[in-house]
């Protein structure tokens, strides 16, 4: 009943009172649809990490593919930009494909395998001149249009596109966890031959976690593409665009649903309006200190953290 | 139902199971001795895809199962335990089994599972998490419990009497017996207590250094010399 509860009340402020209240400050809406970015990343490699047991620092891949799929798509094809998205997804799910070899490695071999196939993409990208237009990279990405008379091209727009797919996941990964599905994966992170004498068969079910979080990476990264109009892949296949999600996802909980996107917004937040401007150059100083403190004091994370305290809270009360 | 033929498994250079061939029927329940090392486990681990055997054949239900993985030979009704406990972390009992039903049986039965948690003493523990808060008894009578939610026709059981004190051996006993009419399931079991395998197998196979020395029924196995030998480390066949 509290969880549901404080869940529309969340819903209630992120579509009613933010945009109402600071829908008209375009620099805080902007770093909101970053923070939401960031946010939807971490929410997918969560799900890997959570469900999958694999730590990727490969995700950097995924989000480049997809926008520069999408990109190209509504550039050189014509394709409506949603559909487009949804195929951005799809590329990266694609390209999730010939990590698969690597699925069978375990800890740090998968995270290091991840991490070359990612540089594999950024090189395509980059020496691939006649899609992606090399380093000059693409521009003129086509916005997002007009629809129900409303301007999604926008801050508050853009805000609200990135809000709800970023909403849509995180329905879909408590779905996927709440499955059969969902309920082998996690038996299989302590007892992976345990659950593979019972008739579970790990790696297809590590795959499918893969494509499902590669596909959402994808889309995040379609929509960053239509949002700043610009890609190159410096920037598509930026290891910030997993190093930042990774920090995220740990500081507000990995092992949650929400706690990556609300690590997500509030580590965004906090480095720029607070920590920049107390000091501009080499703010995400305190940023890793704050990680280093939240791992120290509660290792898995701020939504448990917070969680436990509403009960003790509730217990005393 | 299992018929294993010149099965040999080596870690490096060593062979930890030599050449052994070995059948187990549908209406069978076999005992598989042998000293520590004589490479019982890995037998096992061989049947049921978690060693990979350097040669032989390894043929269930008339189909040569040697390359199929793990997964599929649990679908296709090869159960194990495993000696060591190993529950299905961060689940409840019931979650446990709901996982090897749905993946090893193909499809979810809660009244199959109310049957197996009652069978297995379970019923209680239900909603328990598994890895936290079941003693050894317990998660030894788990072991069980999953391995029977995949439906299968061949149980393997490996040392599932091994830690347990007299009661409970007592009890466990009395639901090994069962469990073969009541499943129909057949049963190969790793066993040092040789008044169990007695009480319990109509046949017995004995392993020593990975070879196979015996293959009989318990009576005539136990009086074989060489079997002693084998327990004993010395000759003492001919002093009885």
């Amino acid at each position: 009943m509290k969880t549901n509860a404080s869940i529309w009340v969340l819903l209630l402020v992120a579509y009613g009172a933010i945009p109402l209240t600071l829908g008209s400050n375009h620099y805080v809406m902007s770093l909101l649809v970053a923070a939401l970015v960031i946010g939807g990343i971490a929410l997918a490699w969560a799900l890997l990490g959570n469900l999958g047991g694999m730590v990727s620092f490969g995700h950097s891949a995924f989000f480049g593919v997809g926008a520069y799929v999408s990109a190209l798509l509504t550039l050189k094809a014509g394709t409506p930009i949603v559909i487009a998205m949804l195929l951005g997804g799809v590329g990266a799910l694609l390209a999730s494909l010939v990590m698969l070899p690597v699925l069978r490695l375990r800890g740090p071999y998968f995270a290091l395998a991840i991490l070359a196939y990612a540089h594999i993409f950024k090189i395509i990208a980059t020496e691939w001149t006649a899609v992606t237009g090399g380093s000059a990279g693409l521009s003129s990405i086509p916005r997002f249009p007009t629809a129900f008379g409303f301007d999604f091209s926008g801050k508050v727009g853009s805000y609200l596109i990135i809000l709800s797919v970023v909403l849509i996941f995180a329905l879909c990964y408590r779905l996927i966890r709440a499955s059969d599905y969902g309920i082998a994966l996690r038996a299989m992170h302590d007892s992976e031959d345990a659950t593979r004498v019972i008739g579970v068969n790990s790696v297809l079910l590590k795959a499918l976690m893969l494509f499902v979080s590669a596909f959402m990476t994808g889309v995040i990264g379609a929509f960053n593409a239509h949002y700043i109009n610009f890609l190159e892949p410096d920037y598509a296949f930026n290891g910030l665009w997993v190093t930042l999600p990774i920090v995220a996802a740990i500081f507000g909980g990995y092992r949650t649903i929400l706690g990556p996107l609300i690590g997500a917004v509030t580590v965004y937040l906090i480095d720029q309006l607070v920590f920049k401007s107390l000091i501009p150059y080499g703010h995400q100083l305190i940023l890793g200190a704050l990680l280093v403190a939240m791992i120290l004091f509660s290792p898995s994370g701020l939504v448990p953290l917070l969680r436990a305290s509403v009960r003790r809270n509730h217990a005393a009360g | 139902m299992l018929r294993v033929e010149e099965l040999s498994v080596c870690f490096g250079g060593l062979t930890a199971v030599n050449k052994v061939s070995l059948s187990v029927g549908t209406d069978e329940v076999v005992g598989l001795v042998g000293p520590n090392g004589a490479g019982k486990t890995t037998l096992f681990n061989a049947v049921s895809g978690l060693a990979r055997p350097s040669s032989g054949r390894i043929i269930f239900d008339s189909v040569d199962v040697l390359r199929a993985p793990l997964h599929r030979r649990a679908k296709m009704g090869i159960g194990r335990t495993f000696q060591i406990p190993q529950p299905l972390h961060e689940l409840t009992v019931r979650e446990n089994l709901l996982v090897a039903q749905r993946f090893g049986a193909g499809q979810v039965d809660q009244q199959k599972i109310d049957e197996i948690l009652e069978f297995t003493n379970l019923a209680p523990k239900g909603d328990r998490e598994a890895a936290k808060e079941l003693a050894l008894t317990e998660l030894k009578a788990l072991e069980v419990a999953k391995a029977l939610a995949t439906n299968p026709k061949l149980l393997m059981l490996d040392e599932v009497l091994a830690g347990l004190e007299t009661s409970g051996k007592r009890r466990f006993m009395a639901m090994l017996k069962e469990l073969h009419q009541k499943f129909a399931v057949g049963i190969l079991i790793i066993e040092h207590d040789i008044e169990t395998i007695s009480n319990l197998c109509q046949r017995v196979v004995v392993l020593n250094f990975g070879k196979l020395i015996a293959d009989g029924a318990p009576d005539q196995v136990f009086r074989d010399p060489e079997v002693i030998k084998s327990y004993t480390g010395a000759d003492h066949a001919g002093s009885r």
